[in-house]
């Protein structure tokens, strides 16, 4: 008895046996390789003080200069991820992201009508951040409706970004006047079939559409609406020469006598080439059209910061950093996209713009663009609209 | 009495069961070392796509698997135009297969065999392009088709005053992009073929008094067909799932069933129906897959036997 336990010490002792593969070596090395990547990647995060900032964002704020700007003062890195749509973001909420997410820019609906209402927000300081307000365009003095919540009691974020988003036309080929006078309708005259893009938006497009259908994009239609959407879309659709979501494709097309115009389309795709010197590429708003009398749709954009569990202690900072005269001024110049920022009313802010960066998102006609406009809303029956959208761009004859 | 003789029978030996097989192959070292690789693959490859196909089998516009079990996605598919989609998918890869395959075949015979020292120079510059992404490439040819300013029309309309008129958004511009990015993947394993083929076999047959026609039916494309067959598929597989060159140089007029997909899984937020389209084109890429493996000897390409 006392022979055979000293043979299976042995042989558990026996280098040979010890060093070939057997599921107690390979559980082990597996232990210790995990080990291994505990301590190179968990450990030195722990010793960290501090995660990076993480940002769901629109293109405004992934600037170098606005992110730079940031970890410099505050001595935080920053992550980003660039929004597919704004639906595809709050969904990302909805589904749990929240504890991912510290800071949320989104169009103006969402946080009144959709974030707020299912907690994935929290409330800023009104105190802190209401002056901030006091000095931005009049249109949005306090209490800014899209900045607070329904009840009108918390707000609910900054406002930075603000245009309007409509069509673009080629002033070679049709004048502004003409544009703004004729207005949708310019896309449902059977002479302009194959002379027209469309930026793929698609969102957009489904607002779009409606306006060419003389329906309110932003009421809940009837099945009679229905019918005269489907039948604008899919001649809207079939008479586009071409469709791409790459603006820099259609403008190209537009400069180079492909199309004349296109939708939809603004300051936000045409300011880069426009400061380029390509002044004939223009943004206009019609005088006219089915929401409420207007023809244009005026977006602003609102950084909201998350309700996430464990939340960057750096995001308040955050959204008070954006609206500085420096970062408000980056912001609007942010990656090749030129655009009105609501700190432009701050002659500070005024003065970082040069004559010919005012000129690329036509500053001067401004106040005519939001006044022509309704404010960008959730579209009601989006979901039944988009199908009809996406049955129209297979079917396209 | 049950028994005629007196001699009893042996025991009968136990038969290893199905799950005793299953056991000692968990127990084999070759298991146990291939484990961390496979368990990597199951979470990284297949965990994906059972997670798409169990979205595909959920109702519509829903983000998790706490609802009702449904086929209504696979019907809505059935019920609309997505065969639209389907059949420019699948018949442009076809065509680009065809294409690819008249353009690689010549270049592959020079390579393997005419071109000598030149076939290093040669194929690097088939290959650099590879290193630029697919989208610039593309964007490249957009320049050069676009009307009025793009290069081709602008230096036509400088050097002759003609007018070429517009080039792109045309089913003829996407399948001469699709040929241009995926020739690569057809070129080399059809070289790859045609290098396995014995030159000593096609002198052979030359001396037996074979021309070339029954050489090249006969001898060679029998022993380049693996390498043929596996540059097909590879460029087929890939170019179901074309996306870019239908919408940059087809300006969208045509959707393809990779556009379809994109549309569901961001602006209409319908992730079981993105999933089920998905489902779809996979079962059909699979049963084509297959049908074309089963032809495939790939110990005889890899020179096993």
């Amino acid at each position: 008895m006392e022979n055979e336990k000293l043979v299976k010490q042995l042989t558990s002792h026996d280098p040979v046996r010890g060093a070939g593969m057997t599921r107690r070596n390979l559980l082990k090395g597996v232990g210790a390789g995990a080990l291994a990547l505990g301590a190179s990647m968990g450990l030195p995060q722990m010793a960290r003080a501090e995660r990076e900032l993480a940002m769901l964002t629109w293109d405004g704020y992934v600037d170098p200069r606005v992110l730079d700007g940031f970890t410099d003062q505050y001595d935080t890195q920053i992550k980003y991820e660039l929004h597919t749509s704004d639906p595809d973001s709050v969904n990302k909420l909805r589904a749990g992201q929240t504890a991912i997410w510290d800071i949320i820019n989104l169009n103006n609906p969402w946080a009144r009508e959709m974030m707020w209402p299912e907690n994935l927000i929290v409330e800023l300081d009104r105190g802190r951040f209401e002056p901030y307000f006091d000095k931005m365009l009049p249109m949005f003095k306090p209490p800014y409706k899209w900045a607070m919540s329904l009840d009108e009691q918390h707000l609910l974020g900054v406002c930075q970004r603000v245009d309007t988003f409509d069509f673009v036309v080629n002033t070679d080929v049709i004048s502004a006047e003409m544009g703004k006078d004729e207005g949708w309708d310019l896309f449902n005259n059977p002479d302009m079939k194959g002379r027209y893009g469309i930026l793929a938006y698609d969102n957009w497009n489904i607002m779009h559409m409606c306006m060419q259908a003389g329906i309110h994009p932003f009421k809940a239609k009837s099945d009679d609406e229905v019918a005269k959407f489907e039948e604008t879309a899919r001649n809207a659709i079939n008479g586009a020469k071409m469709i791409s979501d790459d603006f820099v494709a259609i403008n190209l097309a537009l400069i180079n006598g492909e199309i004349d115009m296109y939708f939809g389309g603004g300051t936000y795709s045409i300011s880069a080439a426009r400061l380029d010197g390509l002044s004939n590429l223009y943004h206009v708003v019609p005088k006219s059209g089915p929401a409420d009398g207007k023809g244009g749709i005026n977006w602003i954009e609102l950084s909201s910061v998350v309700n996430n569990p464990t939340l960057h202690s750096k995001a308040f900072d955050w959204m008070e950093y954006i609206l500085q005269p420096d970062t408000s001024y980056h912001v609007g110049t942010a990656g090749g996209f030129l655009l009105p920022v609501g700190q432009l009313a701050d002659p500070e802010v005024l003065a970082k713009f040069s004559k010919e960066e005012l000129d690329s998102f036509q500053w001067d006609e401004f106040d005519y663009r939001i006044e022509h406009a309704v404010e960008y809303d959730v579209v009601p029956d989006y979901n039944r609209l988009y199908d009809i959208y996406t049955a129209a761009l297979r079917e396209k004859s | 009495m049950t028994t005629t003789s007196g001699v009893s029978r042996p025991p009968e030996l136990r038969q290893p069961n199905v799950l005793r097989h299953f056991g000692q192959w968990l127990r084999n070292p070759g298991f146990i070392s291939a484990s961390p690789t496979l368990i990597f693959f199951l979470i990284g490859f297949v965990g994906p796509l059972i997670i798409v196909l169990g979205f595909s089998f959920v109702p519509e516009r829903t983000f998790g698997f706490h609802g009702d079990w449904t086929v209504e996605n696979y019907v809505h598919i059935i019920s609309e135009s997505y065969w639209i989609s389907f059949a420019w998918s699948f018949g442009l890869a076809a065509a680009t297969v065809v294409c690819c395959l008249l353009i690689a075949y010549p270049v592959s015979y020079g390579l393997a065999r005419i071109f000598g020292r030149w076939a290093a120079p040669v194929m690097l510059v088939l290959v650099i392009p590879l290193f630029v992404s697919e989208n610039v490439r593309l964007f490249g040819w957009y320049l050069v088709l676009l009307k009025g300013g793009g290069i081709l029309a602008g230096s036509t309309k400088f050097l002759f005053g003609l007018d070429t008129g517009t080039l792109l958004y045309s089913p003829g511009t996407i399948l001469m992009g699709m040929v241009y990015v995926y020739l690569p993947y057809t070129l080399f394993p059809t070289t790859l073929g045609l290098s396995l083929v014995p030159r000593d076999q096609m002198d052979a047959a030359s001396d037996l008094g074979a021309n070339r026609w029954q050489i090249f039916r006969e001898v060679e494309l029998p022993i380049a067909m693996p390498g043929i067959l596996i540059g097909s598929l590879l460029t087929f597989v890939l170019a179901i799932g074309a996306i870019s060159e239908a919408k940059l140089l087809g300006g969208a007029n045509i959707v393809v069933i990779a556009h379809s997909i994109l549309h569901e899984f961001t602006y209409a937020q319908n992730w079981p129906l993105g999933s089920a389209i998905s489902m779809f084109a996979i079962v059909i890429t699979g049963i084509l897959v297959i049908l074309v493996m089963r032809r495939l000897d790939l110990d005889r390409l890899l020179g096993r036997k």
